[in-house]
């Protein structure tokens, strides 16, 4: 890959893929970015939308960060009606499968797809079962698929940040009531940003050095997750 | 199996796609710890092996027409074990797609394949949880979910299988602090072991059945009844009643750094 990699950023409107766009913007990156208000679960729309963006080429880097702002809603599972919880859970996994099987058709062989999850699953919290489970199943979707696409020297990451991230930039956060979620502990480190943590991690995936990585977490979460 | 007896007498028990596989074997599993077994299949004719090996074993199998992805079935099965017998201690969530064991075209396939696998293994999942709740909280019983070591590790060949198995994991680990106030346990088991696919495959494709089995270190593919029963009753019984959250991996060592 060159110097100044092309990257697809797959996102909602809002939260850590959003900051993530606009930052790499920021400084200059080569960005293309899917319209914020596209239905991820639209095989179609998102195939015309990849093609409208990329054209004849290919990308170098994806980044994929589309979690339903539905599954923050902390309630619990009995209060919840089937919409809500196909809303909450299954639209993620969906939305997942049909991004990483679209951008599957435009990234280059030796391109990086790199998933942003936030870290609650590691250790479960309760009123938020949609969104661990979501997180889950995409979490093990990316690692299959890091297999399958290893053969093209394509690298598939998950990059894992604290939940807050999720709600940076989002209008609808004030709406939004966080659980108490003293299970995920204290970070270890001081505050930071969380968009330079994840873009930290972005950059070091693009390496040639980072090609044997592929089908790993990486959790940039200032050490309030750590892994058993 | 006279480790099991006693385990779970008296206590009732629903098990969900029991009538092969996994499921039958830990139902017979159920019925050696003195447990009544209901016996959840879509078609009550694909139950009776199943209702035989549970009477064999000593306990009481009731058949019941429980298609998880439909919702009025699952309702039902719990409300007649729950009607019938007092009181409902435990549900297994085994049922898998009858795609399961099909390779996934990742890269071409659609959302119908996905929704075949997640209707059953996701939203069952969840809904299944709802419908029991209230009988669970009666009797601080326990939930536990039939996942897959490919829902760890990812399948190359079964992305979808391993996505959705993965979810019930995270399921898993969040409802159990969800439920932990209410004393309802919440765990999964992740078997390595024969299926009727695995059967199929035996007689299509022995070599490869010998090549996984060569990667066990036990040497062998787990038992349903005996192997991945007793694991299985353990979870669901008061011995394991200060474990939950937990994913127990049954493989023959198959399975090591999960």
């Amino acid at each position: 890959m060159g110097p100044s990699p092309t990257t697809l950023v797959i996102t909602t409107r809002s939260g850590i893929g959003a900051s993530v766009a606009k930052r790499l913007q920021d400084r200059g990156d080569a960005i293309l970015q899917t319209d914020p208000s596209l239905d991820l679960t639209d095989a179609g729309a998102v195939a015309a939308s990849l093609r409208s963006l990329c054209g004849s080429n290919t990308v170098d880097r994806v980044v994929l960060a589309a979690i339903d702002p539905s599954a923050f809603r902390a309630a619990p599972i009995t209060s919840l009606s089937e919409a809500e919880w196909d809303q909450a859970a299954e639209y993620s996994m969906r939305a997942a499968f049909i991004a990483l099987q679209q951008a599957h058709a435009v990234v280059a062989d030796g391109g990086r797809v790199i998933l942003v999850l936030p870290t609650v699953v590691t250790t479960g919290v309760a009123e938020l079962v949609p969104l661990c489970t979501a997180v889950e199943a995409i979490r093990v979707m990316a690692k299959a698929v890091a297999r399958r696409w290893g053969a093209r020297s394509i690298t598939v990451n998950t990059i894992e940040v604290e939940l807050s991230a999720f709600m940076l930039g989002d209008d609808d956060a004030d709406g939004v009531v966080m659980p108490a979620v003293p299970v995920l502990g204290q970070p270890a480190l001081p505050p930071s940003s969380a968009v330079d943590d994840v873009l930290g991690l972005v950059d070091m995936l693009a390496t040639p050095a980072a090609g044997a990585i592929t089908g790993a977490l990486l959790v940039a979460d200032r050490g309030t997750v750590m892994q058993p | 199996m006279s480790g099991l007896q006693g385990l779970m007498e008296g206590r009732v028990v629903l098990v969900t796609g029991a009538g092969a596989g996994v499921g039958r074997g830990v139902s017979a599993a159920f019925a050696s710890a003195g447990a009544i077994v209901g016996i959840g299949v879509r078609r009550p004719e694909a139950a009776e092996e199943t209702a035989a090996d549970v009477a064999a074993a000593g306990g009481t199998p009731v058949i019941l027409r429980c298609d998880v992805t439909d919702s009025s079935q699952s309702a039902a099965a719990i409300a007649q074990l729950a009607n019938d017998y007092g009181r409902l201690d435990a549900v297994v969530h085994n049922a898998v797609s009858n795609r399961s064991s099909e390779a996934t075209d990742f890269e071409h396939t659609t959302l119908d394949e996905w929704e075949d696998h997640s209707s059953v293994t996701v939203r069952a999942t969840w809904r299944l949880a709802v419908q029991a709740y209230p009988h669970l909280q009666k009797t601080r019983g326990a939930y536990l979910l039939m996942s897959s070591p490919a829902g760890i590790e990812g399948s190359e060949r079964a992305p979808f299988y391993s996505a959705v198995k993965a979810a019930q994991r995270g399921f898993v680990r969040a409802l159990a602090r969800e439920w932990g106030p209410d004393h309802i346990r919440v765990n999964s088991v992740a078997p390595l072991a024969i299926s009727p696919a695995l059967e199929n495959m035996k007689i299509l494709e022995p070599e490869r059945v010998k090549r996984i089995e060569g990667l066990v270190p036990l040497g062998r593919l787990g038992d349903p009844e005996t192997d991945i029963g007793p694991p299985s009753v353990f979870l669901c019984s008061d011995e394991a009643r200060y474990v939950t959250g937990q994913t127990l991996v049954v493989s023959g060592g198959r399975f090591t750094s999960l």
